[in-house]
């Protein structure tokens, strides 16, 4: 089981190049897909998921081709939408068994086993029978992704499904999303990178429509090892840094400018070598174009 | 403060899109809306831009489409709702008033502006090409601007408060959509008001009080006059100004600034489960399932989808809103059925399944617009539609099931409305309940009509992709479809969803026209179910919203299977649709309206020639009619006797057969033998050279054969004069001598259009040749009738004469009628299956004939009043024998037909009388006049006037004809029963008359001139006779008369037997004035040629 894109691009009408030469593999387990907002992560995402053209390129998942044949891919597919909604007024129990009808699990009996397994699966259980219009996002995540897993899917996508969750929320989503690796491609796209830190076996970086990074995120740090220092300065003094060296990161610590630079040798100057985080590569692609980590695998 | 946000507001709708379609659709729509206002409706003396014409135009469309002001006002407040920047809104240092008043008075603004599209539409309108310059006034501004301001503004102040407040106190978009059907509610609720102020006063859209204010003017004053801004409509603006303010008042305390809707308890917040017990989401197995894509599976995702859309409408409280709204108007409005001079009919379930559909039809148009748009959005409503759409749900299942699921919905509506119509009906003391009739009245009327532009509503929300616009479309769509039937595209293979079924008729069911009807349903369903398959092929599934690319995107949505199916569709589609081509086209003639035109013109151009040559006169008919009912079909075969009355010879008779299709006429021979010259054979016009030349006083037998047969089925509505159970029709129908006055263009336009003269309704009183003629295409001057009639063997065949002889051959009846006098040329055959009442008249001493033989021929179940008329026959007998002269027959019949048509008719001692005005009629003495009784008097008055004295075809002959019947029947109701019931009666007969001035186009002519104007001859005429006989005395009168008839008698007459011609009413009159005295000669004058 493998989804392999190929060369995908896509422009909107406006003239917004979304999608460039997109080429990816990803093989089954947790595949992260990290970039910024607007980078093009959900355009991928529902070009996989058979909701949108694309202009040119393909996408296979083992010998379905995706823009052509949709209605096969979707027998197999789970999604799980960047953003939306449910029915107010209507329970998890009645929704969950409206879907499983729409995948087309007909047989009633399996069907009502199926949604009892998914809601204690995602902890809705003690919940099913309120209305969706009282559940906190959380619970609508959790929803969501029960929802994607009625059809027991060979490629599950789930699109940034731990925006505006708290901690303990997105704790308990991932500990839903975790075992699903086993048998399924998934793809997550997020632009937390605890996500995929946590979650993900393989990743890829995505930024202006294009892959800019691709690989195993052990591995990518591992490149980084022994190259990312770390300073405290004063707010003054920024913009000279900027100019003279490799700035990945600009974070507040206490009040005061921290920052994170790439050298291959140590630059002295009160800077501290750190382990690298994938948070360091993720920066590193996005503040930074010229490095030259374009490709690790 | 409030300025800004009203700025904010302003600016905010005129960058929206809505604003303009909203006002483009108003004013295309005004630009013709004077017309579908009044499609239909005789303006009479009115023009199309009288003050009052453009007033009620303008509360009508503004009453039509408050639903757009539902859609502005109501999203106002709701939008920040939608938008969920509510709390960003509220958090500012916003004041409520500022708020509320910048958002009202912005929408309002809009709204008005929208509006406007009203005023420069209609007034566009009038310059339209269509409009003759004789139907218009000259352009006056002031007219729509003050029509404007009085009707429109106010109500949609009102409307504007209404939906502002309800849309920001319920902050739900369905609740905006629909509440446009609370104002249509209300409207109807003051329609079944019966005090006329107070209904004028409430009217919303001031169409009552518009005609109760100008009820006083003269005819010219409606025409021309402005309507003032004073009384009644004063109050009713006022009123409804006041209420808008109130409710904004209302709307101003309740609101409240905070985007947590209030009174929405905590409790209803889930709690999140930390307390809860958690379930180790590693331990639990998710079974594993099949997706099942096979026929059955998607046969039980079809009937899922469909319940759960259902539910999803069934549980808006807004669709209960409807249904109770529908239940209520129904019990209140339904108070008048089948009404007849004022006197209700019993609530018979074909009455009320009538009155049902025309009040909920507007309620289940609303349904379906707009539940089909909310359906068509569901998902994206509640921005499912990302998760539906990666899935594997086949689109055309899905919309499949919405389409079955808003189908029920609709069933739900009228299960509830067959249910108010049976409390109706049980609270009226009425327990006939006819379950079957409210089953085809909903099932197989409404429902199909429903179901097939549900197909349509479906399709156009599919193809364009916007939920309002959608809608609108939809409106447009349909009502683009009613006109091109009106204006005579109507070939049911391609006007959308074919015509109506006809009318119920207890006595014929649905006839032989149900037949027809499903065929051409099943076929527009078939086109209805691939309006679906293409819609879910179109319907935005993922991104792609431009049309071109959902189109291109087709080939990967169709699946084999809908593939397969489609075709066996299409297939299905184009074998039915031939067999009614076949039918409609083939079997029988399809006309057009403009086919009709043509023909009826170059028929006019090419035989007006013949009018008045000389031709004989039928003195003898015999005839064998084979009738057969349950194949509408009959075979006459006849022989006439023609007698040569005038001092010519005649050579050639010409001989019109009736112009229909299925009417063939064979074997036509004349006695001496003759040679046919078929040079008008186009016009079924045949001139016969006889060998042996008629000579004056000379006559001649000719024989026929005429066939009439029932092919298939006709694109219209076929013959309801020849059907299963009922079957009515006259002479007429049979072949008939010369040209044919009834086949000319009558239309007065369509004739000045086509350079044809004039048409005048009926000649002067000095025309030489009209004066002998009693009616047109009467050929006749009396005749003997033989008729030997065989029918069904459950029915019975009536037609006029003694009855001799009556068998029974080959499982069928046989009649043997045979008159023992002349009669007039003019009978009908009726054969149906009836139940008889006997009974019989026997003359007092003084009168010297035999009894007369009462019967009344009637459908089971009608014999609600059949006593009342067998009293009235017996009555009126007497006393029109004793003070008009003899009755010349000894039997008097009444035969119930169905209610195609609604008169009641006098043929020589039968009477054909519809089932539909005084069978089922609900008298109480108390407080009716018992119009049973007063219809079958009038009736039988014909047996003299019209039977014993015919009129020439002139001006003034209905005076002679219809209101010295008037007079006749009120006279007998006076002496059964009141006076006061007389003057009740006449107190309807005078509202008649102002009904019927208002309408007429031309100068309203005096009684002894009148043409076809019912209102003066039936109103008038009574009204004034009864004065007459108030002033000289009631035995003068009929005197005056007595000695009419004795002296123009058709057949005796004194002076009748000494002239050509035919009696008038300056004959009538002459008698009159005798038994006037001389000092009040004025009156005859002043009542009858004034």
């Amino acid at each position: 089981m493998k989804l392999i894109i190929d060369n995908l691009s896509k422009t909107y009408s406006n003239g917004i190049k979304a999608l460039q030469n997109i080429s990816l593999e990803i093989p089954q387990g947790m595949f992260g897909l990290l970039g910024p907002n607007g980078a093009g992560k959900s355009t991928l995402m529902r070009t996989i998921a058979t909701l949108q053209e694309a202009d040119q390129g393909s996408i296979f998942l083992d010998d379905i081709d995706v823009l052509n044949q949709k209605n096969e891919l979707r027998q197999v597919l789970g999604y799980l939408p960047q953003q939306f909604g449910l029915y107010p007024k209507i329970s998890a129990e009645v929704l969950l068994n409206h879907f499983a009808v729409l995948k087309g699990i007909s047989e009633k009996g399996e069907r009502n086993d199926l949604v009892k397994a998914l809601l204690q699966k995602t902890n809705l259980y003690d919940v099913r029978k309120q209305n969706l219009s009282g559940y906190s996002g959380g619970m609508k995540q959790r929803f969501g992704i029960a929802q994607a897993l009625l059809n027991n899917p060979k490629l599950l996508i789930v699109d940034e499904p731990t925006a505006g969750l708290d901690p303990v929320e997105r704790n308990r989503f991932y500990n839903v999303l975790s075992e699903l690796g086993e048998r399924t491609v998934v793809i997550l796209s997020t632009h937390i990178v605890d996500d995929v830190k946590e979650l993900c076996t393989n990743m890829a970086i995505i930024n202006q429509g294009q892959v800019s990074l691709k690989g195993n995120p052990l591995k990518i740090i591992e490149e980084l090892k022994g190259k990312v220092y770390k300073k405290t300065i004063e707010k003054s003094e920024l913009e000279s840094y900027r100019q003279h060296y490799q700035v990945i990161s600009e974070k507040l610590f206490l009040g005061q400018p921290t920052i994170h630079i790439i050298s291959d040798v140590n630059p002295g100057n009160g800077f501290s070598l750190i382990n690298a985080e994938l948070e360091d590569v993720y920066f590193a692609q996005i503040f930074n174009q010229n490095t030259n980590l374009k490709t690790i695998s | 403060m409030w300025y800004n946000i009203f700025k904010f507001e302003i600016q905010y709708r005129i960058r929206r899109a809505d604003t303009y379609v909203f006002f483009l659709f108003l004013f295309l729509f005004s630009i013709v809306g004077v017309d579908f206002v009044f499609q239909g409706v005789d303006l009479g003396v009115l023009k199309k831009n009288s003050p009052i014409v453009v007033a009620k135009a303008m509360g009508a469309i503004t009453g039509i489409f408050m639903i757009l002001a539902s859609m502005i006002m109501g999203v106002s407040v709701l939008r920040d709702f939608e938008y969920e920047i509510a709390s960003l809104m509220f958090s500012t240092p916003i004041r409520k008033k500022d708020y509320l008043m910048g958002r009202f008075l912005g929408s309002f603004a809009i709204l008005v502006i929208v509006f406007s599209g009203v005023f420069f539409g209609l007034m566009l309108g009038e310059f339209m090409p269509w409009h003759k310059p004789d139907d218009l006034l000259p352009f006056n501004i002031l007219t729509y601007l003050s029509a404007f301001v009085q009707v429109t503004l106010p109500i949609l102040f009102f409307g504007a408060a209404l939906f502002f407040v309800s849309g920001t106190l319920s902050r739900k978009l369905v609740v905006v959509y629909t509440q446009g059907i609370i104002f249509f509610v209300m409207f109807m609720l003051t329609k079944a008001i019966t005090n006329d102020t107070i209904q004028a006063i409430l009217d919303p859209f001031s169409l009552t009080t518009l005609t109760l204010i100008t009820d006083a003017w003269t005819p010219s004053e409606k025409c021309i006059q402005s309507i003032p801004f004073i009384g009644l409509l004063l109050i009713n603006k006022l009123v409804w100004i006041t209420l808008g303010l109130i409710i904004l008042f209302y709307g101003y305390k309740k609101f409240n600034l905070s985007s947590v809707k209030k009174g929405q308890p905590k409790s209803k917040r889930v709690q999140t489960l930390d307390a809860g017990k958690s379930y180790d989401s590693r331990l639990i197995k998710v079974p594993n399932t099949k997706v099942q894509t096979s026929i059955a599976g998607k046969w039980k995702q079809l009937r899922h989808f469909s319940w759960f859309y259902f539910v999803s409408i069934f549980k808006q409280p807004s669709f209960w809103g409807i249904v109770i709204c529908g239940m209520i108007i129904i019990l209140i409005n339904s108070v008048n059925l089948g009404t007849v001079y004022g006197v209700d009919s019993y609530p018979a379930t074909y009455f009320i399944v009538e009155e049902l559909q025309e009040t909920s039809i507007y309620f289940f148009i609303i349904i379906m617009v707009f539940y089909s748009g909310e359906l068509m959005w569901k998902e994206r409503g509640a921005k499912l539609n990302l998760i539906y759409d990666a899935t594997g749900m086949s689109s055309f299942m899905n919309v499949l099931g919405k389409y079955i699921g808003l189908n029920l919905i609709y069933i739900v509506l009228m299960l509830a409305l067959i249910l108010s119509g049976v409390i109706f009906q049980t609270l009226n003391g009425y327990y006939n309940y006819e379950f079957q009739v409210y089953f085809y009245g909903f099932f197989l009327e409404i429902l199909p009509f429903l179901a097939l532009y549900t197909c349509l509503s479906f399709f156009v929300q599919a193809l364009v992709n916007h939920k309002f616009i959608g809608i609108m479309i939809v409106t447009v769509v349909f009502i683009l479809i009613v006109f091109l039937g009106v204006l005579g595209f109507n070939h049911n293979l391609y006007l959308f969803g074919g015509s109506s079924l006809g009318s119920y008729s207890d006595m014929n069911g649905y006839g032989d026209f149900l037949k027809p009807y499903l065929f051409i349903k099943t076929y527009w369903m078939l086109f209805g179910i691939l309006l679906l398959v293409i819609s879910s092929l179109l319907l935005v599934r993922g991104m792609e919203t431009q049309l071109l690319r959902r189109i291109k995107m087709i080939r990967h949505k169709v699946s084999t299977r809908l593939m397969k199916f489609s075709s066996g569709v299409t297939i299905a589609f184009i074998i039915l649709g031939s067999f009614i081509f076949y039918n409609t086209n083939v079997l029988n003639i399809y006309w057009t309206d403009a086919d009709a035109v043509d023909f009826r013109i170059a028929y006019e151009k090419t035989l007006k020639k013949f009018e008045y040559i000389p031709q004989p006169k039928l003195v003898d008919v015999y005839m064998k009619l084979e009738l057969y009912p349950e194949l509408r079909h009959y075979v006459a075969e006849g022989q006439y006797i023609l007698k040569n009355a005038t001092d010519h010879v005649i050579k050639e008779v010409h001989i019109q057969k009736q112009i229909e299709s299925n009417t063939t006429l064979d074997n036509v021979t004349f006695e001496g033998g003759s040679t046919p010259n078929n040079t008008y054979k186009t016009y079924d016009y045949v001139i016969y050279e006889l060998q042996n030349a008629l000579q004056p006083g000379d006559s001649v037998k000719m024989n026929f054969k005429q066939t009439y047969r029932t092919r298939g089925f006709q694109h219209d509505a076929s013959n309801e004069n020849i059907v299963e159970n009922g079957t009515f029709f006259n002479n007429n129908d049979f072949p008939s001598i010369g040209y044919n006055k009834k086949y000319e263009l009558n239309d007065s336009d369509d004739r000045a259009d086509n350079n044809l003269p004039k048409r005048l309704n009926k000649a002067s009183r000095e025309d030489y040749n009209e004066l002998g003629i009693a009616r047109s295409g009467s050929d006749s001057d009396g005749i003997q009738l033989e008729m030997i009639v065989g029918t069904h063997k459950d029915q019975t065949a009536i037609v006029p004469g003694n009855l001799l002889r009556q068998w029974t051959e080959n499982d069928r009846n046989y009649f043997h009628y045979k008159t023992d006098q002349t009669i007039i040329n003019f009978y009908a055959v009726v054969s149906g299956e009836y139940i008889t009442k006997k009974g019989i008249w026997t003359p007092s001493s003084s009168i010297d004939i035999n009894p007369v033989n009462l019967e009344i021929y009637y459908h089971e179940g009608h014999d609600y009043n059949v006593d009342r008329m067998m009293t009235s026959m017996q009555s009126s007998l007497a006393y029109f024998s004793k003070n008009f002269g003899p009755y010349q027959y000894e039997h008097l019949r009444i035969m119930e037909f169905p209610r195609y048509a609604q008169f009641a008719q006098s043929f020589p001692g039968t009477v054909p009388f519809s089932e539909s005005i005084g069978f089922i009629l609900d008298i109480d003495d108390h407080t009716d006049v018992d119009m049973a009784f007063y219809v079958t008097a009038h009736e039988i008055a014909h047996q003299w006037f019209g039977m014993q004295v015919e009129a020439a075809n002139v001006k003034g002959k209905h005076f002679i004809l219809e209101t010295l019947s008037q007079y006749a029947a009120v006279m007998v109701l006076k002496h059964y029963y009141s006076e006061d019931k007389v003057l009740q009666f006449l107190e309807f007969q005078k509202e008649t008359y102002k009904d019927g001035q208002v309408r007429e186009q031309f100068e309203e002519p005096s009684l002894a001139l009148v043409e076809n104007q019912e209102y003066v001859y039936y109103a008038k005429g009574v009204i004034n006779m009864y004065e007459f006989q108030k002033v000289v005395g009631e035995q003068q009168v009929n005197l005056a008369i007595k000695q009419f008839i004795r002296d123009w008698n058709t057949t005796d007459g004194l002076l009748k037997t000494k002239t050509y011609r035919y009696a008038t009413t300056k004959d009538l009159l002459s008698y009159f004035r005798d038994i006037v005295p001389e000092d009040q000669q004025h009156i005859v004058s002043d009542l009858f040629e004034e």
